[in-house]
């Protein structure tokens, strides 16, 4: 139960009575009571007629997945079963970052009959967003006071990770089929695989003439070759502690997942297997054997539900998950933070047993604003920063020192230029044929 | 990106489930807490009635006043015995109760001395009997300016010891108490239960047709005392000679309204009534602005964390411990690999080889580019900041002379 604005005003309005007419204290009083008396009849008599706000049926229709920054609208139907008209404010409590904005959409529901409330969700985060009671507010005739009541009526939405660096991957792509062999190659060199025999046409070069081909065939026949494909990429974020630290306001995780999803998309289109696993102290997320489309929306759906959990990260399993996910060669990706030595110590430990097998790329995202700290000297306190900064530095420069003479890669960069950064790399490696 | 919506397509049937309490359930929910409130309220209550009904509730001799220090007792004995009580507060009602009777007797306890000396001679001349119970001062200096104070009587026994009937009768009263005295050659004047020179516990004056009594311990007459000694035969002697009896004690209404009228006389009567309606619609407006619009919803929200949060600390230990040198020291340090790497030297030159190619490359001597990458031990704030301006010097010179000059441009 509750009243509205319109109860208060004529409640106020009885000052008027009480000052015309209650010449002495006794009927200035009385009037007061009988002007309070009758407000509240009034009020309790519009409360009997309101209509009842639990006689009411819902249902929702929401699409299932969103992209963060994109708009949907959810739809909201309520049915009146009751015998009465309601006149309502409906209240969708959606979860505040879902961005529903304002909630509240007056509605007028006569009996029997079905309306629709509409309200544009713009989520603000990544992940599940919920819905899960609707609050009904029934006027009465003379909007006085008013029924409440809250009803049941669940429902989610997944919102999915942007992939803002999908505006990086054409011209990736491009640079791929250069290296690739749309058009094969005749030049054999590392990065390359057999691919077919076919017949020797003028401007071949003679050196990739097969003789022994030749000899069977009667014609004279060159070997083409390709880029080595079918290779495996396994991409591992570490989603510990040290993932929930914002840089230019964007959690790590963030960042590392635009990375590997822009990884993802090239090496699928290159040919390339990839394996997805998000990892701290367990599995919080995995995507394994997909392939193209597929592949990349099982990512994102992956992707939407890990958060940054606050504890170290077990590297010492590390290795164990990769040789889960593959036991071949492949190119593994670990997508962290390296920031100080003793951080970074468990990292390196366990970097000798990967490198063994695999290829190993260690990604991490550097902050902007220290670079610009070192250059900023104005004052004694900018210096001071300056010097903490180039400290800093220096300690990302060592372990990263570190990483290399472990046999890894190193690749860091602002989170605008990390996704790109990495997959340039890949491009890289895969040109020099050390997939 | 389109996805698939969750069909609407076959509504539930049934009406939604309410989270919210029906009034029944609500009541149910709350029934403890009721029952527990009225019953605090009611026990409240019941003791406040029974603490009032035992208490010392009431003013002293108050003829309702079932209290120790009233004297209800003394008057329904008086009532019993045929006398026509009538109580007055205000001296107005007193004469108007004096007018209406034949030839009542006025019995006056003015316990915070409220009359003005021209109100106790009126309340004197309203009867022809009138017996004052604890007279104060002022009540002796008008009504009866020989009498004076006794003190409290050393006397261990109290007898009447005169010709006043009453006392005679009642004989004894309990002994203590204050007395009044009277002068020895005052012919008008009788004393009754002496205690030493002249004080007494009752002083009697007989004029042509008044009979004024004085008791100088009003306290006999209470409901507490009127039982012990002749207290009772005392009291019923003197107030029931008559067949009424005028029970005054006077009140608040009885001092004279002086000065200007207060607050409260000009004020309206529709004020009070306005200002309780303002607080109506307070309140009104509290709930009308404060009901909440269904329950809260909860979300996990994820941490804060800036990146750069560990390095302003650091930032702010090495301000916070003037640490010039090691601040220096980072500096230098991130200003040689820079350096290095401009000069065409591997991360892992030596120290010596840096100074001597950026000397060569800057043309400044190496003793000064050392002074400014090694030696230099800054000792005071301003010293830091020379050196941090001189390594950055020393660096854009490096890379001025470093970076080859754009072709075509012969003018720089």
């Amino acid at each position: 139960m509750t009243l509205t604005g319109r109860f208060v005003a004529l409640l106020a309005l009885g000052a008027l009575p009480i000052v015309l007419l209650g010449s002495t204290p006794g009927t200035a009083a009385t009037v007061l009571g009988l002007w309070v008396l009758a407000l509240l009849g009034l009020g309790i008599l519009d409360l009997i007629l309101a209509g009842s706000p639990r006689k009411m049926i819902l249902s929702r229709s929401l699409p299932s997945r969103v992209r963060l920054g994109e708009s949907v609208t959810s739809d909201l139907y309520l049915t009146n079963t009751g015998a009465r008209r309601l006149t309502t404010v409906v209240r969708d409590a959606w979860q505040p970052s879902a961005g529903a904005g304002n909630n509240r959409t007056p509605l007028v529901l006569p009996p029997g009959e079905r309306r629709l409330v509409s309200l544009t969700l713009t989520p603000l985060r990544r992940g599940e967003r919920r819905v899960d009671q609707v609050t009904v507010r029934s006027f009465g005739p003379l909007g006085l006071w008013a029924r409440q009541a809250t009803l049941q009526a669940p429902g989610q939405i997944r919102v999915l990770p942007p992939f803002n660096a999908r505006k990086h991957l054409p011209s990736r792509i491009t640079r791929l089929k250069e290296l690739d062999g749309r058009t094969s190659l005749l030049v054999r060199g590392q990065g390359t695989e057999f691919d077919s025999l076919r017949e020797y046409v003028r401007g071949d070069d003679v050196r990739s003439i097969d003789w022994r081909a030749t000899a069977r065939h009667g014609d004279t026949m060159v070997r083409t070759w390709r880029p080595e494909r079918d290779r495996r990429v396994v991409i591992l974020i570490d989603s510990g502690r040290t993932s929930a630290a914002r840089i230019d306001d964007e959690p790590r995780l963030d960042t590392a997942f635009e990375a590997s999803l822009l990884l993802a998309a090239l090496a699928s289109k290159a040919g390339d297997h990839v394996d997805f696993v998000a990892y701290d102290r367990r599995v919080r997320g995995r995507v394994q054997g997909a392939q193209g489309a597929e592949l990349l929306s099982r990512m994102v759906d992956a992707m939407a539900l890990i958060e940054p959990e606050l504890i170290e990260t077990d590297w010492s399993a590390v290795a164990g998950q990769v040789r889960t996910v593959t036991s071949h060669r492949a190119l593994v990706v670990l997508i962290t933070s390296i920031d100080a030595a003793g951080a970074s110590s468990a990292l390196l430990s366990v970097l000798p047993q990967l490198t063994r097998r695999h290829t190993v790329i260690v990604a991490s995202v550097t902050d902007p604003t220290t670079l610009e700290a070192t250059r900023t000297r104005g004052n004694r306190e900018e210096i001071y920063r300056a010097a903490s900064a180039e400290r800093a530095l220096l300690d990302v420069a060592r372990v990263s020192a570190a990483i290399r003479r472990q046999g890894a890669d190193v690749v860091t960069g602002s989170p605008a230029d990390l996704p790109p950064a990495l997959a340039d790399r890949y491009i890289a490696l895969k040109a020099a044929g050390r997939l | 990106m389109n996805f698939l919506r969750t069909a609407a397509a076959s509504p539930p049937a049934e009406d939604a489930v309410s989270s919210t309490p029906t009034l029944r359930e609500a009541g149910r929910r709350a029934r403890y807490w009721l029952i527990a409130g009225i019953g605090a309220l009611l026990v409240a209550v019941v003791g406040t009635v029974l603490a009032a009904g035992g208490g010392t509730g009431g003013k002293p001799l108050e003829a309702d006043s079932a209290a120790p220090a009233g004297a209800r007792a003394l008057v329904e004995v008086l009532r019993r015995q045929g006398v026509d009580v009538t109580t007055a507060d205000t001296l107005a009602e007193a004469r108007r109760l004096a007018g209406a009777a034949a030839d009542p007797t006025v019995f006056f306890f003015d316990e915070s001395g409220y009359l003005t000396d021209d109100q106790l001679s009126a309340m004197s001349a309203l009867a022809s009997r009138t017996v004052v119970a604890s007279p104060d001062f002022l009540i002796l200096q008008t009504l009866t300016p020989s009498v004076g104070f006794g003190g409290v009587s050393p006397a261990t026994v109290s007898r009447a010891a005169c010709t006043v009937e009453a006392a005679v009768k009642a004989d004894k009263l309990s002994p203590g108490g204050p007395t009044l005295t009277i002068p020895a050659d005052d012919a008008e004047l009788t004393g009754c239960f002496p205690s030493g020179e002249n004080a007494f516990a009752l002083v009697g004056r007989v004029t042509a047709d008044r009979t004024l009594t004085l008791i100088a311990d009003g306290t006999l007459f209470s409901n507490e005392r009127i039982g012990q000694a002749g207290h009772a035969a005392l009291a019923l002697n003197l107030l029931g000679a008559d067949d009424e009896l005028i029970w005054y004690l006077p009140t608040i209404a009885d001092v004279p309204g002086t000065g200007s009228p207060s607050l409260g006389e000009l004020t309206p009567g529709w004020v009070t009534p306005t200002l309780i309606l303002l607080v109506l619609v307070a309140l009104a407006a509290a709930v009308w602005r404060g009901r909440r619009f269904g329950p809260l919803v909860v979300e996990n929200l994820p941490v804060t964390v800036r990146a750069s949060e560990t390095m302003e600390g650091r930032a702010r230990l090495y301000a916070r411990s003037n640490a010039r040198l090691r601040a220096l020291d980072a500096l230098r340090v991130g200003a040689v690999q820079r350096l290095a790497g401009q000069v065409g030297l591997s991360r892992l030159a030596s120290l010596d080889d840096v100074i001597a190619m950026v000397a060569a490359v800057t043309d400044r001597s190496p003793a000064d580019v050392r002074a400014v990458l090694v030696d230099a031990v800054p000792t005071k704030d301003s010293e830091l900041v020379g050196l941090s301006d001189r390594i950055q010097e020393l660096e854009r010179a490096t890379a001025r002379a470093t970076t080859p000059l754009p072709p075509g441009r012969m003018d720089s």
